[in-house]
Protein backbone atom coordinates (compact mmCIF):
# COMPACT_ATOMS: atom_id res chain seq x y z
CA UNK A 1 0.00 0.00 0.00
CA UNK A 2 1.21 3.49 -0.77
CA UNK A 3 0.98 5.66 2.27
CA UNK A 4 1.07 9.39 2.08
CA UNK A 5 3.95 10.83 4.02
CA UNK A 6 3.64 14.30 5.40
CA UNK A 7 7.05 14.98 3.90
CA UNK A 8 5.72 14.97 0.35
CA UNK A 9 6.59 18.26 -1.18
CA UNK A 10 4.54 18.76 -4.30
CA UNK A 11 0.85 19.41 -4.49
CA UNK A 12 0.14 16.03 -6.11
CA UNK A 13 1.65 14.04 -3.30
CA UNK A 14 0.91 16.36 -0.43
CA UNK A 15 -2.02 15.55 1.76
CA UNK A 16 -0.48 16.34 5.10
CA UNK A 17 -3.49 15.20 7.06
CA UNK A 18 -4.21 12.12 4.94
CA UNK A 19 -7.57 11.26 3.43
CA UNK A 20 -10.72 12.20 5.31
CA UNK A 21 -12.31 9.22 7.07
CA UNK A 22 -15.18 9.13 4.59
CA UNK A 23 -12.97 9.71 1.53
CA UNK A 24 -13.10 7.11 -1.21
CA UNK A 25 -10.22 4.67 -1.30
CA UNK A 26 -8.26 5.04 -4.53
CA UNK A 27 -6.52 2.23 -6.32
CA UNK A 28 -4.64 2.81 -9.57
CA UNK A 29 -3.93 -0.04 -11.95
CA UNK A 30 -0.87 0.37 -14.19
CA UNK A 31 1.89 -1.73 -15.62
CA UNK A 32 3.91 0.07 -18.24
CA UNK A 33 3.19 -2.15 -21.20
CA UNK A 34 0.10 -2.01 -23.35
CA UNK A 35 -1.94 -5.15 -23.88
CA UNK A 36 -1.15 -6.89 -20.59
CA UNK A 37 -4.74 -6.67 -19.37
CA UNK A 38 -4.79 -3.53 -17.21
CA UNK A 39 -8.25 -2.53 -18.40
CA UNK A 40 -9.53 -6.11 -18.21
CA UNK A 41 -8.29 -6.45 -14.62
CA UNK A 42 -9.59 -3.02 -13.56
CA UNK A 43 -13.05 -3.59 -14.98
CA UNK A 44 -13.45 -7.07 -13.55
CA UNK A 45 -12.13 -6.14 -10.10
CA UNK A 46 -14.53 -3.19 -10.12
CA UNK A 47 -17.48 -5.43 -11.00
CA UNK A 48 -16.52 -8.11 -8.48
CA UNK A 49 -16.11 -5.57 -5.67
CA UNK A 50 -19.37 -3.81 -6.61
CA UNK A 51 -21.10 -7.21 -6.49
CA UNK A 52 -19.83 -7.56 -2.92
CA UNK A 53 -21.97 -4.54 -2.13
CA UNK A 54 -19.42 -1.71 -2.22
CA UNK A 55 -20.07 1.53 -4.08
CA UNK A 56 -17.43 1.61 -6.79
CA UNK A 57 -16.44 4.15 -9.42
CA UNK A 58 -14.14 3.08 -12.22
CA UNK A 59 -12.22 5.90 -13.91
CA UNK A 60 -10.78 5.56 -17.39
CA UNK A 61 -7.45 7.32 -16.87
CA UNK A 62 -6.17 6.34 -20.28
CA UNK A 63 -7.24 9.48 -22.09
CA UNK A 64 -5.41 8.57 -25.27
CA UNK A 65 -6.82 5.07 -25.57
CA UNK A 66 -10.01 5.26 -23.54
CA UNK A 67 -12.11 2.11 -23.87
CA UNK A 68 -13.41 1.11 -20.44
CA UNK A 69 -16.97 1.95 -21.56
CA UNK A 70 -16.63 -0.68 -24.30
CA UNK A 71 -15.86 -3.36 -21.70
CA UNK A 72 -19.33 -2.68 -20.25
CA UNK A 73 -20.97 -2.73 -23.66
CA UNK A 74 -22.08 0.88 -23.41
CA UNK A 75 -21.51 3.51 -26.12
CA UNK A 76 -18.98 6.29 -25.58
CA UNK A 77 -20.70 8.48 -22.96
CA UNK A 78 -21.52 12.07 -23.95
CA UNK A 79 -19.59 13.32 -20.91
CA UNK A 80 -16.09 12.27 -19.92
CA UNK A 81 -12.90 13.31 -18.15
CA UNK A 82 -12.11 15.32 -21.27
CA UNK A 83 -14.87 17.73 -20.18
CA UNK A 84 -13.21 18.19 -16.81
CA UNK A 85 -9.78 18.65 -18.38
CA UNK A 86 -11.18 21.23 -20.81
CA UNK A 87 -12.90 23.05 -17.90
CA UNK A 88 -16.33 22.42 -19.42
CA UNK A 89 -17.50 20.54 -16.35
CA UNK A 90 -16.23 21.19 -12.83
CA UNK A 91 -18.39 18.62 -11.06
CA UNK A 92 -17.01 15.09 -11.36
CA UNK A 93 -20.30 13.67 -10.10
CA UNK A 94 -21.92 14.97 -13.29
CA UNK A 95 -19.54 12.83 -15.32
CA UNK A 96 -20.65 9.61 -13.64
CA UNK A 97 -22.51 7.24 -15.94
CA UNK A 98 -24.24 3.96 -15.12
CA UNK A 99 -22.49 0.78 -16.22
CA UNK A 100 -25.45 -1.57 -15.99
CA UNK A 101 -23.83 -3.21 -12.95
CA UNK A 102 -25.47 -2.31 -9.60
CA UNK A 103 -23.26 -0.10 -7.37
CA UNK A 104 -20.79 0.53 -10.18
CA UNK A 105 -20.47 3.78 -12.13
CA UNK A 106 -17.98 4.97 -14.67
CA UNK A 107 -16.17 8.17 -15.47
CA UNK A 108 -15.20 7.67 -19.09
CA UNK A 109 -12.12 9.06 -20.76
CA UNK A 110 -13.29 9.47 -24.31
CA UNK A 111 -11.20 11.08 -26.99
CA UNK A 112 -12.75 14.52 -26.65
CA UNK A 113 -9.93 16.61 -27.96
CA UNK A 114 -6.81 14.77 -29.00
CA UNK A 115 -4.87 18.03 -29.02
CA UNK A 116 -5.28 18.47 -25.27
CA UNK A 117 -5.90 14.90 -24.21
CA UNK A 118 -3.55 14.80 -21.22
CA UNK A 119 -4.22 17.20 -18.38
CA UNK A 120 -1.33 19.32 -17.16
CA UNK A 121 0.19 18.99 -13.73
CA UNK A 122 -2.20 21.32 -11.92
CA UNK A 123 -5.21 19.83 -13.64
CA UNK A 124 -4.05 16.42 -12.42
CA UNK A 125 -3.77 17.76 -8.87
CA UNK A 126 -7.30 19.17 -9.11
CA UNK A 127 -8.63 15.97 -10.66
CA UNK A 128 -7.07 13.66 -8.11
CA UNK A 129 -8.35 15.61 -5.14
CA UNK A 130 -11.85 15.64 -6.65
CA UNK A 131 -11.74 11.91 -7.36
CA UNK A 132 -11.17 11.20 -3.71
CA UNK A 133 -14.26 13.22 -2.83
CA UNK A 134 -16.53 11.12 -5.05
CA UNK A 135 -19.40 9.51 -3.16
CA UNK A 136 -18.03 5.95 -3.28
CA UNK A 137 -16.22 3.35 -1.19
CA UNK A 138 -13.66 2.74 -3.88
CA UNK A 139 -12.34 4.55 -6.95
CA UNK A 140 -10.43 2.32 -9.36
CA UNK A 141 -8.33 4.11 -11.97
CA UNK A 142 -7.32 2.35 -15.17
CA UNK A 143 -4.00 3.88 -16.26
CA UNK A 144 -2.64 4.14 -19.76
CA UNK A 145 0.58 2.47 -20.88
CA UNK A 146 3.96 4.10 -20.41
CA UNK A 147 5.79 5.77 -17.56
CA UNK A 148 5.23 9.46 -18.27
CA UNK A 149 4.66 11.77 -15.26
CA UNK A 150 0.90 11.93 -15.90
CA UNK A 151 0.56 8.16 -15.47
CA UNK A 152 2.93 8.09 -12.51
CA UNK A 153 1.06 10.81 -10.61
CA UNK A 154 -2.16 8.80 -10.73
CA UNK A 155 -0.29 5.70 -9.65
CA UNK A 156 1.48 7.39 -6.75
CA UNK A 157 -1.44 9.31 -5.33
CA UNK A 158 -3.61 6.22 -4.93
CA UNK A 159 -3.86 4.36 -1.65
CA UNK A 160 -2.76 1.28 -3.53
CA UNK A 161 -0.98 0.90 -6.84
CA UNK A 162 -1.41 -2.37 -8.70
CA UNK A 163 1.16 -3.30 -11.35
CA UNK A 164 -0.19 -5.76 -13.93
CA UNK A 165 2.16 -7.80 -16.09
CA UNK A 166 2.00 -11.00 -18.08
CA UNK A 167 4.59 -13.79 -18.00
CA UNK A 168 6.51 -12.52 -21.01
CA UNK A 169 9.99 -10.96 -21.00
CA UNK A 170 8.82 -7.71 -22.61
CA UNK A 171 6.01 -7.30 -20.13
CA UNK A 172 8.23 -8.05 -17.12
CA UNK A 173 10.86 -5.63 -18.42
CA UNK A 174 8.28 -2.86 -18.77
CA UNK A 175 6.86 -3.64 -15.33
CA UNK A 176 10.31 -3.03 -13.84
CA UNK A 177 10.64 0.20 -15.85
CA UNK A 178 7.25 1.23 -14.48
CA UNK A 179 8.19 0.36 -10.88
CA UNK A 180 11.52 2.13 -11.24
CA UNK A 181 9.90 5.28 -12.64
CA UNK A 182 7.26 5.23 -9.88
CA UNK A 183 9.92 4.68 -7.23
CA UNK A 184 12.21 7.51 -8.27
CA UNK A 185 9.33 9.91 -8.86
CA UNK A 186 7.97 9.16 -5.42
CA UNK A 187 11.40 9.60 -3.85
CA UNK A 188 11.94 12.88 -5.66
CA UNK A 189 8.58 14.16 -4.44
CA UNK A 190 9.35 13.11 -0.87
CA UNK A 191 12.65 15.00 -0.68
CA UNK A 192 12.62 18.56 0.60
CA UNK A 193 15.92 20.05 -0.48
CA UNK A 194 16.68 21.09 -4.00
CA UNK A 195 20.10 19.38 -4.14
CA UNK A 196 18.75 16.02 -2.95
CA UNK A 197 15.91 16.21 -5.42
CA UNK A 198 18.49 16.83 -8.08
CA UNK A 199 20.26 13.63 -7.01
CA UNK A 200 17.03 11.66 -7.29
CA UNK A 201 16.46 13.12 -10.74
CA UNK A 202 19.95 12.06 -11.81
CA UNK A 203 19.35 8.56 -10.45
CA UNK A 204 16.37 8.19 -12.78
CA UNK A 205 18.86 8.06 -15.63
CA UNK A 206 20.30 4.56 -15.40
CA UNK A 207 23.58 5.69 -16.96
CA UNK A 208 24.07 8.62 -14.62
CA UNK A 209 27.62 9.85 -14.11
CA UNK A 210 27.58 9.38 -10.34
CA UNK A 211 27.22 5.62 -10.74
CA UNK A 212 23.88 5.46 -8.90
CA UNK A 213 22.45 2.18 -10.11
CA UNK A 214 20.18 1.18 -7.28
CA UNK A 215 18.21 2.82 -4.49
CA UNK A 216 20.89 1.70 -1.99
CA UNK A 217 23.48 3.75 -3.96
CA UNK A 218 21.16 6.74 -3.95
CA UNK A 219 20.57 6.41 -0.21
CA UNK A 220 24.33 6.46 0.42
CA UNK A 221 24.73 9.58 -1.71
CA UNK A 222 21.84 11.33 0.01
CA UNK A 223 23.10 10.41 3.48
CA UNK A 224 26.49 11.87 2.72
CA UNK A 225 24.84 15.07 1.49
CA UNK A 226 22.15 15.46 4.16
CA UNK A 227 21.54 12.81 6.88
CA UNK A 228 18.03 14.06 7.69
CA UNK A 229 17.04 13.73 4.05
CA UNK A 230 18.58 10.25 4.15
CA UNK A 231 16.25 9.27 6.98
CA UNK A 232 13.30 10.76 5.08
CA UNK A 233 14.31 8.82 1.99
CA UNK A 234 14.51 5.53 3.92
CA UNK A 235 11.05 6.18 5.38
CA UNK A 236 9.60 6.94 1.95
CA UNK A 237 11.11 3.72 0.59
CA UNK A 238 9.48 1.69 3.34
CA UNK A 239 6.07 3.21 2.65
CA UNK A 240 6.20 2.45 -1.08
CA UNK A 241 4.36 -0.89 -1.43
CA UNK A 242 3.19 -1.56 -4.97
CA UNK A 243 1.10 -4.69 -5.50
CA UNK A 244 1.91 -7.15 -8.26
CA UNK A 245 -0.63 -9.00 -10.37
CA UNK A 246 0.38 -11.57 -12.99
CA UNK A 247 -2.16 -11.93 -15.76
CA UNK A 248 -2.57 -14.77 -18.25
CA UNK A 249 -0.57 -17.43 -16.41
CA UNK A 250 -0.54 -20.88 -17.98
CA UNK A 251 1.75 -22.91 -15.71
CA UNK A 252 2.70 -23.20 -12.07
CA UNK A 253 6.10 -21.71 -12.93
CA UNK A 254 4.41 -18.63 -14.32
CA UNK A 255 2.52 -18.25 -11.06
CA UNK A 256 5.85 -18.27 -9.25
CA UNK A 257 7.08 -15.44 -11.48
CA UNK A 258 5.21 -13.03 -9.21
CA UNK A 259 7.28 -14.20 -6.24
CA UNK A 260 10.47 -13.92 -8.26
CA UNK A 261 9.71 -10.34 -9.32
CA UNK A 262 8.88 -9.55 -5.71
CA UNK A 263 12.23 -11.01 -4.68
CA UNK A 264 14.18 -8.93 -7.23
CA UNK A 265 12.27 -5.81 -6.11
CA UNK A 266 13.22 -6.46 -2.50
CA UNK A 267 16.83 -7.49 -2.99
CA UNK A 268 17.91 -5.00 -5.61
CA UNK A 269 15.53 -2.05 -5.39
CA UNK A 270 14.62 -2.18 -1.72
CA UNK A 271 10.97 -2.06 -2.80
CA UNK A 272 8.69 -4.14 -0.59
CA UNK A 273 6.20 -5.16 -3.27
CA UNK A 274 3.27 -7.41 -2.43
CA UNK A 275 2.18 -10.24 -4.72
CA UNK A 276 -1.54 -9.62 -4.95
CA UNK A 277 -2.40 -12.61 -7.11
CA UNK A 278 -2.62 -14.10 -10.56
CA UNK A 279 -5.23 -14.64 -13.22
CA UNK A 280 -4.85 -17.62 -15.51
CA UNK A 281 -5.06 -17.70 -19.27
CA UNK A 282 -8.62 -18.57 -20.15
CA UNK A 283 -10.39 -18.74 -23.51
CA UNK A 284 -13.47 -17.29 -21.83
CA UNK A 285 -11.62 -13.96 -21.44
CA UNK A 286 -11.58 -13.34 -25.17
CA UNK A 287 -15.22 -14.38 -25.42
CA UNK A 288 -16.17 -11.80 -22.79
CA UNK A 289 -14.13 -9.08 -24.51
CA UNK A 290 -15.81 -9.81 -27.84
CA UNK A 291 -19.22 -9.87 -26.14
CA UNK A 292 -18.33 -6.55 -24.43
CA UNK A 293 -19.31 -7.96 -21.05
CA UNK A 294 -17.16 -8.10 -17.88
CA UNK A 295 -15.88 -11.66 -17.48
CA UNK A 296 -16.98 -12.08 -13.86
CA UNK A 297 -20.57 -11.49 -15.01
CA UNK A 298 -20.38 -13.08 -18.45
CA UNK A 299 -18.75 -16.33 -17.40
CA UNK A 300 -18.71 -16.31 -13.57
CA UNK A 301 -17.75 -19.97 -13.23
CA UNK A 302 -14.61 -19.94 -15.40
CA UNK A 303 -11.14 -20.17 -13.89
CA UNK A 304 -10.14 -16.58 -14.59
CA UNK A 305 -13.35 -15.24 -13.00
CA UNK A 306 -12.72 -17.34 -9.87
CA UNK A 307 -9.21 -15.88 -9.53
CA UNK A 308 -10.42 -12.33 -10.19
CA UNK A 309 -13.08 -12.59 -7.49
CA UNK A 310 -10.47 -13.83 -5.04
CA UNK A 311 -8.19 -10.91 -5.79
CA UNK A 312 -11.23 -8.62 -5.45
CA UNK A 313 -11.92 -10.05 -1.98
CA UNK A 314 -8.30 -9.37 -1.01
CA UNK A 315 -8.67 -5.78 -2.18
CA UNK A 316 -12.08 -5.22 -0.59
CA UNK A 317 -10.84 -6.44 2.78
CA UNK A 318 -9.14 -3.05 3.13
CA UNK A 319 -12.43 -1.22 2.59
CA UNK A 320 -14.18 -2.25 5.79
CA UNK A 321 -17.83 -3.29 5.73
CA UNK A 322 -19.84 -2.37 2.65
CA UNK A 323 -22.12 0.66 2.90
CA UNK A 324 -25.91 0.76 2.57
CA UNK A 325 -25.54 -0.28 -1.07
CA UNK A 326 -24.90 -3.80 0.18
CA UNK A 327 -28.56 -4.24 0.95
CA UNK A 328 -29.45 -3.40 -2.63
CA UNK A 329 -26.86 -5.75 -4.09
CA UNK A 330 -28.25 -8.91 -5.69
CA UNK B 1 17.67 -1.35 2.38
CA UNK B 2 21.01 -3.11 2.38
CA UNK B 3 23.07 -4.50 -0.48
CA UNK B 4 22.85 -8.26 -0.94
CA UNK B 5 26.33 -8.92 0.43
CA UNK B 6 25.29 -7.34 3.74
CA UNK B 7 22.01 -9.23 4.10
CA UNK B 8 21.59 -12.07 6.57
CA UNK B 9 20.80 -15.59 5.37
CA UNK B 10 17.20 -15.08 6.41
CA UNK B 11 16.95 -11.86 4.42
CA UNK B 12 18.53 -13.54 1.40
CA UNK B 13 15.94 -16.33 1.46
CA UNK B 14 13.23 -13.82 2.48
CA UNK B 15 12.02 -15.90 5.38
CA UNK B 16 11.34 -15.28 9.05
CA UNK B 17 13.83 -16.29 11.72
CA UNK B 18 11.47 -19.05 12.86
CA UNK B 19 10.89 -20.45 9.34
CA UNK B 20 10.29 -24.20 9.16
CA UNK B 21 12.51 -26.60 7.23
CA UNK B 22 9.83 -26.72 4.54
CA UNK B 23 9.81 -22.93 4.21
CA UNK B 24 13.59 -22.93 3.86
CA UNK B 25 13.32 -25.51 1.06
CA UNK B 26 10.64 -23.54 -0.69
CA UNK B 27 12.54 -20.27 -0.41
CA UNK B 28 15.68 -21.95 -1.71
CA UNK B 29 13.91 -23.28 -4.79
CA UNK B 30 12.39 -19.90 -5.47
CA UNK B 31 15.80 -18.23 -5.10
CA UNK B 32 17.37 -20.71 -7.51
CA UNK B 33 14.65 -20.08 -10.09
CA UNK B 34 14.64 -16.30 -9.61
CA UNK B 35 18.40 -15.89 -10.13
CA UNK B 36 18.95 -18.58 -12.78
CA UNK B 37 20.72 -17.42 -15.95
CA UNK B 38 17.53 -17.71 -17.97
CA UNK B 39 15.27 -16.18 -15.32
CA UNK B 40 12.50 -14.04 -16.80
CA UNK B 41 12.23 -12.15 -13.52
CA UNK B 42 15.85 -11.03 -13.49
CA UNK B 43 17.33 -10.94 -16.98
CA UNK B 44 16.35 -7.36 -17.77
CA UNK B 45 17.61 -5.88 -14.52
CA UNK B 46 20.56 -8.02 -13.42
CA UNK B 47 23.74 -8.87 -15.33
CA UNK B 48 25.52 -12.27 -15.28
CA UNK B 49 27.77 -11.20 -12.39
CA UNK B 50 24.82 -10.05 -10.29
CA UNK B 51 23.00 -13.30 -11.00
CA UNK B 52 26.01 -15.41 -10.06
CA UNK B 53 26.50 -13.44 -6.85
CA UNK B 54 22.81 -13.82 -5.97
CA UNK B 55 22.90 -17.57 -6.59
CA UNK B 56 26.01 -17.96 -4.45
CA UNK B 57 24.36 -16.09 -1.60
CA UNK B 58 21.19 -18.21 -1.95
CA UNK B 59 23.27 -21.41 -1.94
CA UNK B 60 25.23 -20.29 1.11
CA UNK B 61 22.07 -19.29 2.97
CA UNK B 62 20.51 -22.66 2.16
CA UNK B 63 23.60 -24.61 3.21
CA UNK B 64 23.53 -22.98 6.62
CA UNK B 65 19.79 -22.80 7.27
CA UNK B 66 18.93 -26.28 6.00
CA UNK B 67 21.32 -27.84 8.46
CA UNK B 68 19.96 -27.85 12.04
CA UNK B 69 23.39 -27.58 13.65
CA UNK B 70 24.69 -24.98 11.22
CA UNK B 71 21.50 -22.97 11.66
CA UNK B 72 21.74 -23.12 15.44
CA UNK B 73 25.30 -21.81 15.32
CA UNK B 74 24.29 -19.11 12.88
CA UNK B 75 21.32 -18.06 15.01
CA UNK B 76 23.61 -17.85 18.03
CA UNK B 77 25.82 -15.50 15.99
CA UNK B 78 22.80 -13.34 15.16
CA UNK B 79 21.60 -13.28 18.79
CA UNK B 80 21.33 -9.77 20.07
CA UNK B 81 20.14 -8.63 16.66
CA UNK B 82 16.60 -10.01 16.70
CA UNK B 83 15.50 -7.87 13.79
CA UNK B 84 17.96 -7.68 10.95
CA UNK B 85 16.03 -5.02 9.13
CA UNK B 86 15.46 -2.46 11.88
CA UNK B 87 17.47 -0.58 12.94
CA UNK B 88 20.34 -0.56 10.45
CA UNK B 89 22.92 -2.96 11.89
CA UNK B 90 26.37 -2.14 13.15
CA UNK B 91 29.46 -3.29 11.29
CA UNK B 92 30.03 -6.35 13.47
CA UNK B 93 26.56 -7.75 12.99
CA UNK B 94 27.25 -7.85 9.28
CA UNK B 95 29.99 -10.42 9.80
CA UNK B 96 28.02 -13.51 8.98
CA UNK B 97 29.07 -16.68 10.78
CA UNK B 98 30.60 -19.18 8.35
CA UNK B 99 29.43 -22.78 8.27
CA UNK B 100 31.93 -25.35 9.55
CA UNK B 101 34.24 -26.76 6.86
CA UNK B 102 32.48 -30.10 6.84
CA UNK B 103 29.30 -28.32 5.77
CA UNK B 104 30.78 -26.32 2.94
CA UNK B 105 30.35 -29.15 0.46
CA UNK B 106 27.92 -28.93 -2.44
CA UNK B 107 24.40 -28.26 -1.14
CA UNK B 108 21.85 -31.00 -0.97
CA UNK B 109 19.10 -30.31 -3.48
CA UNK B 110 16.22 -32.12 -1.91
CA UNK B 111 13.03 -31.87 -3.92
CA UNK B 112 10.05 -31.41 -1.68
CA UNK B 113 6.91 -30.43 -3.48
CA UNK B 114 4.91 -28.02 -1.42
CA UNK B 115 2.31 -25.41 -2.15
CA UNK B 116 2.92 -21.95 -3.46
CA UNK B 117 3.49 -19.77 -0.45
CA UNK B 118 0.90 -17.12 0.14
CA UNK B 119 -1.74 -18.54 -2.15
CA UNK B 120 -3.04 -21.36 -0.01
CA UNK B 121 -6.22 -19.32 0.37
CA UNK B 122 -6.83 -19.64 -3.37
CA UNK B 123 -7.48 -23.35 -2.95
CA UNK B 124 -11.06 -24.41 -3.29
CA UNK B 125 -11.28 -27.36 -0.96
CA UNK B 126 -12.91 -25.48 1.90
CA UNK B 127 -15.70 -24.33 -0.39
CA UNK B 128 -17.36 -27.73 -0.82
CA UNK B 129 -19.54 -28.21 -3.89
CA UNK B 130 -18.75 -29.90 -7.16
CA UNK B 131 -15.26 -30.89 -8.21
CA UNK B 132 -15.00 -30.18 -11.93
CA UNK B 133 -11.96 -30.20 -14.20
CA UNK B 134 -11.26 -26.50 -13.75
CA UNK B 135 -11.27 -26.88 -10.00
CA UNK B 136 -8.81 -29.75 -10.17
CA UNK B 137 -6.56 -27.58 -12.35
CA UNK B 138 -6.77 -24.72 -9.87
CA UNK B 139 -5.91 -27.07 -7.02
CA UNK B 140 -2.91 -28.33 -9.01
CA UNK B 141 -1.65 -24.87 -9.93
CA UNK B 142 -1.96 -23.52 -6.42
CA UNK B 143 0.33 -26.35 -5.32
CA UNK B 144 2.88 -25.30 -7.91
CA UNK B 145 2.58 -28.56 -9.84
CA UNK B 146 2.71 -29.18 -13.59
CA UNK B 147 0.83 -31.98 -15.36
CA UNK B 148 4.12 -33.80 -16.03
CA UNK B 149 4.83 -33.99 -12.30
CA UNK B 150 1.39 -35.45 -11.58
CA UNK B 151 1.91 -37.94 -14.42
CA UNK B 152 5.29 -38.98 -13.03
CA UNK B 153 3.80 -39.75 -9.62
CA UNK B 154 0.51 -41.32 -10.69
CA UNK B 155 1.80 -43.04 -13.87
CA UNK B 156 -1.26 -41.70 -15.68
CA UNK B 157 -0.77 -40.65 -19.29
CA UNK B 158 -0.45 -36.80 -19.28
CA UNK B 159 -2.94 -36.51 -22.14
CA UNK B 160 -5.58 -38.18 -19.92
CA UNK B 161 -4.80 -35.72 -17.14
CA UNK B 162 -5.30 -32.85 -19.59
CA UNK B 163 -8.59 -34.41 -20.70
CA UNK B 164 -9.72 -34.71 -17.06
CA UNK B 165 -8.99 -31.03 -16.44
CA UNK B 166 -10.57 -29.92 -19.71
CA UNK B 167 -13.52 -32.29 -19.23
CA UNK B 168 -13.07 -33.82 -22.65
CA UNK B 169 -14.92 -36.93 -21.56
CA UNK B 170 -15.12 -38.36 -25.08
CA UNK B 171 -11.35 -38.68 -25.18
CA UNK B 172 -11.20 -40.58 -21.88
CA UNK B 173 -11.45 -44.37 -21.45
CA UNK B 174 -14.33 -46.19 -19.72
CA UNK B 175 -15.69 -44.56 -16.51
CA UNK B 176 -14.15 -47.21 -14.29
CA UNK B 177 -10.70 -46.09 -15.45
CA UNK B 178 -11.57 -42.41 -15.20
CA UNK B 179 -12.64 -42.94 -11.58
CA UNK B 180 -9.26 -44.53 -10.89
CA UNK B 181 -7.42 -41.68 -12.61
CA UNK B 182 -9.31 -38.98 -10.76
CA UNK B 183 -8.83 -40.76 -7.43
CA UNK B 184 -5.08 -41.03 -8.02
CA UNK B 185 -4.87 -37.42 -9.24
CA UNK B 186 -6.79 -36.08 -6.23
CA UNK B 187 -4.70 -38.16 -3.84
CA UNK B 188 -1.55 -36.78 -5.45
CA UNK B 189 -2.80 -33.25 -4.74
CA UNK B 190 -3.57 -34.19 -1.15
CA UNK B 191 -7.33 -33.76 -1.64
CA UNK B 192 -10.02 -36.04 -0.23
CA UNK B 193 -9.72 -38.48 -3.10
CA UNK B 194 -12.95 -40.41 -2.66
CA UNK B 195 -15.24 -37.39 -2.45
CA UNK B 196 -13.44 -35.67 -5.33
CA UNK B 197 -13.83 -38.78 -7.51
CA UNK B 198 -17.48 -39.13 -6.55
CA UNK B 199 -18.18 -35.51 -7.44
CA UNK B 200 -16.26 -35.67 -10.71
CA UNK B 201 -17.89 -38.94 -11.80
CA UNK B 202 -21.31 -37.39 -11.30
CA UNK B 203 -20.33 -34.89 -13.99
CA UNK B 204 -19.09 -37.67 -16.25
CA UNK B 205 -22.34 -39.62 -15.83
CA UNK B 206 -24.44 -36.48 -16.32
CA UNK B 207 -22.69 -35.70 -19.57
CA UNK B 208 -23.09 -39.31 -20.79
CA UNK B 209 -26.80 -39.22 -20.07
CA UNK B 210 -27.10 -35.91 -21.91
CA UNK B 211 -25.36 -37.22 -25.01
CA UNK B 212 -27.43 -40.44 -24.92
CA UNK B 213 -30.61 -38.35 -24.81
CA UNK B 214 -29.37 -36.20 -27.69
CA UNK B 215 -28.58 -39.28 -29.75
CA UNK B 216 -32.02 -40.70 -28.93
CA UNK B 217 -33.75 -37.52 -30.11
CA UNK B 218 -31.73 -37.56 -33.36
CA UNK B 219 -32.60 -41.21 -33.96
Amino acid sequence: MIEHSSTSATPVASRATGPAPDAARMIAVGGGKGGVGKTFVTVNLAVAIAREGYDVVVVDGDLEGANVHTCFGIPAPPVSLADFVANRQEELTKLLVETGVPNLRLIAGTHGNLGSAQPGHFQRVRLLSRLRQLPADLVLIDLGAGTQPAVMDYFLVGDDGVVVFSPEPTSVENAYAFLRAAFYRRMRLAMLTHSVRGLATQAMDQRNERGIRRPADLLREIESLDPSEGARFAQAVRSFRPRLLVNEVRTADEIKLGFSVRSVCRKYFGIDAEYLGYVNHDAAVRQSVVARRPLVDFHPGCDAAVYLRRIARKVSRSLGAPGPAAEEAP
Amino acid sequence: MRPLEEQSHYEVLEIERGASREEVERAYRLGQATYADDSMAAYSVLGPDDLRAARERVELAYEVLSDPIGRERYDAGLAGHPDEAEPEPSEESLLLPLPPESEQAAPVRRRVETGIEGFEDVDDEAEGGTYDGARLRRARLVRGLEIAQIAAVTKINPSYLHCIEDERFDALPAPVYVRGFVTAYARCLGLQAESVALSYMERVQGRRQESRATRGRRA
